[in-house]
């Protein structure tokens, strides 16, 4: 079959290939850029944390009152909830990781003023926070009861060790081996990094660079407020949480139990901008191909039904089913390809703007060929239906008059 | 004539009715998702206190050092918050009409006089008196505290409703006391006022420490906060390397924590009160601090809302794109559109030869497109419903994010009967130019 | 009531010019039946349009009923249409999605008429051509010679000053087809003027006057008895 005919018909009838066209290039466009929103946002929410997220879950208590000690309530608290079976440990914690809020201190590989001081996200937690919160030392020790210290109000003192990550090891120190190093406060104060954590996402989910960048400091804060981070073994999260509760809550201690709740209370919550994203843009991209679809279905029947005649014609004069079936097929094919090339552009275009615009990632080629090729098998599969009507167009209509 | 059109476009539609659903779902479609994403994003972006955008502003002041603007992506802003001392030296000033320093606490509150009830936490502001004159903020009961309760830092509070339905099971609570405890102990507090419903969303007071969030559950003077001793429960950015070991430590460090608003409603006032905190940075400078250029600003609530990004960037990302979608809806109605009319051009050439005018016939497929574009508006509206009740889903803690108005509404309507129209017109040209001897020969 | 002089027709595309008309005179009496006959491509309907200002010509002076119609706005050459003029087509153009009362109805839309004058005027048309019972059917549940009364119908229901019809009887078989001029005889003796393009010998002898068209030129004016003698001797043959 040749194309010059399938072109100059189509040149004919201007109007209908440009509208076509030009949804297919808005609809490669808009489609590739969502998947590949869709993709870089799915691609964050699924990277691994380091913790052991699904069986974590977190405490807050906050004090009040003449009579309120603190580093009493913390030790009833954690004597009570480490007592309690299925619990696999329990700490301190100030903050809770992947949350969008937490604290950071200011760190520096070196007292030379010269020598750059890092912003890093911080946890106080005690010599059970490595199991609690279940992360991997890939060098060194947890903490040590002695080593946890509480000075109430007194919070400018440095701790005397530290457990940092890998990742924020590699941006003090490079390639060399982090423990056994010391750090630097803002203050100037040291500490000796005593364990490394392999890989442990912080607090601020957005801060892609940073994120993996986390210090463990041995401490039980000053209060009132305390929250506890607790593991329990698979499957007993949910019981346990009840429980602890209630037991918190029954003890006589002059505090408020202000909430309880699992990890994904938070990961749902700080991810939540980018499931709804990744919903919208999911509803906009599918919606916009079935429209398109649609489209090219709903045309190409009526020009099947205007041109039944012509049809016939063709087919009386010897054209097999076959033959009607595939200039369908070519001519939708040519149409998606036109506008995928408009497209192409369109779709680089806008990615453009949006990284410039919105600060988004920018767009790699390989979203907008999947989405021309998936161009091509949706205009293929929508045009086929009107196409075999076509195609079953019985030659004897061409000697009808009416 | 327009009934009649009425009639002829309804049996059009009926004739192919898979081309007209084509049609007016597609056009439902792309203006149910415009309308949905239009939602989400007029309420992001509402201003919550507009009837007052012209005299009130948002305070802040470049007290920044160091080698680093305070946002590094954004080097031109600011801190959005004051230290304390600067709040404080700031209230001095007698030029604004209104003003008001506050910060986010908390406090635990026992319900000593209900049985069996746990004590649970309560988010207090802790402000001076301006704020509920400023704000508009509606009472149920009572009223707000007086300048001689700020500076006596007397034990009162105001209460928001839920707080007041909670405790007092939403009975008129004035005069009757509650006790709060934190870290300084357990005192009583005098209830001096109930609010009504007030949802400020967002809540444009105070950006930085959950822009959507709920009003707080109490309020109450901030000459307590020094007297208590109190902590803040919102967000503390410090630059400078000092030991805070102390309230008083913190209340001289170079951390921002303290919200400040004034209102000027006068031009006069608002040069005079620039030129005040422009000399307060400059003395400060003379003093060693506000290492920074001078960079000072007033903003009114639209600009405060701006400058802070309450939108986000994801949703004009999806505002756009629904747009993108209702436009290839359209070019898909404009294609069906114009194979339909022409299809239908034999019967409009009869039309023309037993006496339509042009304009007639124009008539004619301009209420045909505009039943489709109301169609389309009609069900769009049902469409858009039901994408906010999917997004309710996904936006769980804000509900107040997803209803849809009556204003929403006739956008819907209007959307979708003006890009109807606008889609129509060119098929309907198209159409209007069949000449009325043609195709009468054949059929 | 028409008089067309010198008008002359030609369509132009990138390749050929067509003299369709050329300088094409004719003069119908008020309540004159003519029949205009000749070969395809002579320029029949090419005539019929102009006469009935479905489009425009070239050149010369075409009067109806009195008015010069030769450089009218389009909306007067509609609203003339609409008033004096009822088409008749071969294919009896009905629109299928309407019933016989809309059909006949769709005329007197244009015209601004109050519903019960419609109404009136489509039962009376209706009645005329023998179909008053049937206007609650559509188009395809009626036979041919059905449609084209319904055609017939619509064309009268404006009281028109003229019917030009274009092969009535084309795509009817030879009953329906007799039927059909029967009721266009009938029309014309109650004074509406009728010119008919055919080129059906049986039906243009009906007719009181033929006109012969060739080339887009008139070439033959034939009396009555003469078309008759002609057609008895093709029976005779």
């Amino acid at each position: 079959m040749h194309l010059r005919p399938i072109l100059s018909a189509m040149l004919r009838n201007k109007t209908g290939a440009i509208l076509v066209g030009l949804q297919i290039a808005i609809t490669l466009a808009v489609v590739a850029n969502a998947v590949f929103i869709i993709v870089e946002r799915a691609q964050r929410i699924a990277r691994p944390s380091g913790i052991d997220s699904e069986n974590l879950f977190f405490v807050q208590s906050y004090g009040y009152g003449p009579n309120y000690d603190q580093l009493a309530t913390v030790h009833h608290d954690l004597d009570l909830i480490r007592s309690l079976p299925g619990v696999v440990a329990a700490s301190v914690t100030t903050g809770v990781p992947l949350s969008n809020s937490g604290a950071a201190q200011n760190y520096s590989a070196s007292l030379d003023p010269d020598v750059e001081d890092f912003m890093v996200n911080t946890y106080f937690v005690d010599e059970q926070g490595v199991a609690a919160f279940g992360v991997k030392l890939s060098a060194g020790r947890p903490f040590t009861e002695a080593e946890v210290q509480y000075s109430g109000e007194q919070t400018s003192e440095f701790v005397p060790s530290v457990i940092i990550t890998k990742a924020f090891g590699k941006r003090l120190f490079g390639d060399e081996p982090a423990l056994g190093r010391t750090i630097y406060d803002a203050l100037g104060q040291p500490a000796t990094i005593v364990g490394v954590i392999d890989h442990m996402l912080g607090a601020w989910i957005d801060s892609d660079e940073t994120i993996g960048d986390v210090v463990f400091l041995p401490r039980i804060s000053w209060g009132p407020d305390v929250r506890y981070v607790v593991r329990t073994e698979p499957g007993r999260r949910d019981d346990l949480m009840m429980e602890v509760e209630r037991k918190l809550s029954e003890a006589d201690l002059t505090r408020a139990i202000s909430w309880v709740r699992p990890h994904s209370y938070y990961t749902e919550r700080s991810y939540r901008a980018h499931t709804r994203m990744i919903a919208l843009l999911s509803v906009i991209a599918i919606l916009m191909v079935a429209i398109t679809a649609l489209g090219i279905v709903g045309l190409a029947s009526f020009h099947v039904n205007l041109r039944r005649k012509q049809i016939g014609t063709r087919r009386a004069v010897g054209a097999r089913r076959v033959d009607i079936l595939r200039y369908f097929m070519l001519e939708n094919w040519l149409l998606t390809t036109g506008g995928a090339a408009l497209g192409t552009i369109l779709a680089f275009a806008f990615g453009q703007w949006l990284s410039t615009a919105y600060s988004l990632p920018r767009l790699e080629p390989q979203y907008v060929v999947i989405g021309v090729v998936v161009l091509w098998i949706i205009g293929q599969v929508a045009v086929y239906v009107p196409a075999r009507r076509a195609a079953a167009i019985p030659p004897a209509i061409a000697t009808r008059t009416v | 004539m327009f009934s009649y059109h009425l009639r002829l476009a309804l049996k059009s539609l009926r004739r192919n009715p898979v081309i007209g659903g084509l049609m007016i779902g597609a056009i439902a479609l792309g203006v149910g998702l415009c309308v949905t994403t239009l939602t989400v994003f007029r309420l992001m972006s509402a201003n919550p206190i507009a009837p007052r955008n012209d005299v009130l502003y948002a305070v802040t002041l470049d007290s920044w050092g160091g080698d680093r603007p305070r946002y590094e992506d954004r080097p031109e802003l600011p801190p959005p918050e004051l230290t304390y001392r600067d709040a404080m030296a700031l209230l001095e000033s007698d030029i604004p009409t209104r003003q008001v320093a506050m910060h986010k606490s908390g406090f635990v509150l026992d319900p000593v006089h209900t049985d069996g009830a746990k004590p649970f936490l309560v988010e207090a502001r802790m402000t001076t008196n301006d704020f509920f004159a400023m704000f508009d903020v509606p009472f149920l009961y009572g009223g707000a505290w007086n300048d001689a309760t700020d500076a006596e830092a007397q034990m009162v509070v105001v209460l928001s409703k839920a707080t007041n339905d909670k405790v007092f099971g939403g009975v008129n609570s004035v005069g009757r006391t509650i006790e709060l405890g934190s870290r300084f102990g357990i005192r009583e507090f005098t209830v001096i006022g109930v609010l009504d419903e007030w949802l400020p969303t967002p809540k444009f007071y105070d950006l930085n420490n959950g822009a959507f969030d709920r009003p707080e559950d109490v309020f109450a003077p901030l000459s307590l906060t020094p007297a208590l001793l109190l902590g803040t429960h919102g967000n503390v950015n410090c630059w400078k390397d000092e030991p805070i070991d102390s309230f008083e430590d913190f209340a001289e460090s170079e951390c921002v924590w303290m919200q400040y608003w004034v209102e000027l409603s006068t031009p006069e006032q608002v040069e005079a009160y620039r030129a005040f905190i422009d000399n307060y940075a400059r003395e400060q400078k003379r003093l060693g601090r506000f290492e920074r250029p001078l960079n000072n600003h007033l903003r009114k609530p639209d600009e405060w809302l701006d400058v802070n990004a309450v939108v986000q960037d994801d949703n004009r990302v999806l505002v756009g794109l629904s747009f993108m979608f209702l436009a290839v809806c359209l070019l898909n109605m404009i294609g069906l559109l114009l194979a339909k009319f022409l299809g239908a051009a034999p019967i409009v050439g009869l039309r023309r030869a037993l006496g339509a005018s042009r304009s007639a016939i124009f008539q004619q497929h301009l209420v045909e497109v505009g039943v489709i574009g109301l169609a389309g508006g009609a069900i769009g509206i049902g469409v858009a419903a039901l994408g906010l009740l999917g997004v309710r889903r996904l936006y769980n803690n804000y509900d107040a994010l997803t209803h849809l108005d009556l204003t929403m509404g006739f956008v819907a309507l209007s959307i979708a009967v003006c890009s109807g129209i606008l889609a129509g017109l060119y098929p309907t040209w198209r159409i209007c130019r069949t000449a009325p001897a043609a195709q009468l020969k054949t059929q | 009531m028409l008089f067309m002089n010198d008008v002359s027709k030609v369509y132009r595309t990138d390749l050929i010019e067509t003299h369709a008309l050329r300088k094409f005179s004719l003069e119908v009496k008020e309540g004159e039946f003519v029949a205009v006959t000749g070969p395809s491509g002579s320029g029949k309907t090419t005539f019929l349009n102009i006469a009935g200002l479905l489009e425009t010509f070239d050149t010369g002076t075409y009067r109806l009923d009195g008015e010069d119609v030769s450089r009218l706005s389009d909306d007067s050459r509609s609203r003339i249409r609409n008033r004096k003029i009822g088409f008749i087509f071969q294919s009896f153009n009905l629109i299928p999605d309407l019933d016989v009362f809309d059909n006949v109805d769709v005329p007197l839309r244009y015209r601004g008429m109050s519903a019960p004058e419609r109404k009136r005027r489509i039962m009376d048309a209706l009645e005329l051509v023998g179909l008053a019972s049937r206007v609650k059917h559509v188009p395809a549940q009626l036979s041919g010679g059905q449609q084209q009364r319904v055609a017939i119908a619509r064309a009268l229901a404006g009281s028109p000053r003229i019917l030009l019809a274009d092969e009535p009887t084309g795509n009817l078989d030879s009953l329906m087809a007799r039927q059909v001029v029967d009721l266009l005889e009938d029309i014309n003796r109650r004074g509406t003027t009728i010119v008919m393009v055919t080129h059906d010998p049986e039906l243009a002898r009906r007719a009181h006057r033929n006109v012969h068209v060739m080339d887009g030129q008139i070439t033959d004016l034939q009396p009555f008895a003469a078309r008759s003698l002609v057609r008895s001797e093709a029976i005779a043959i």
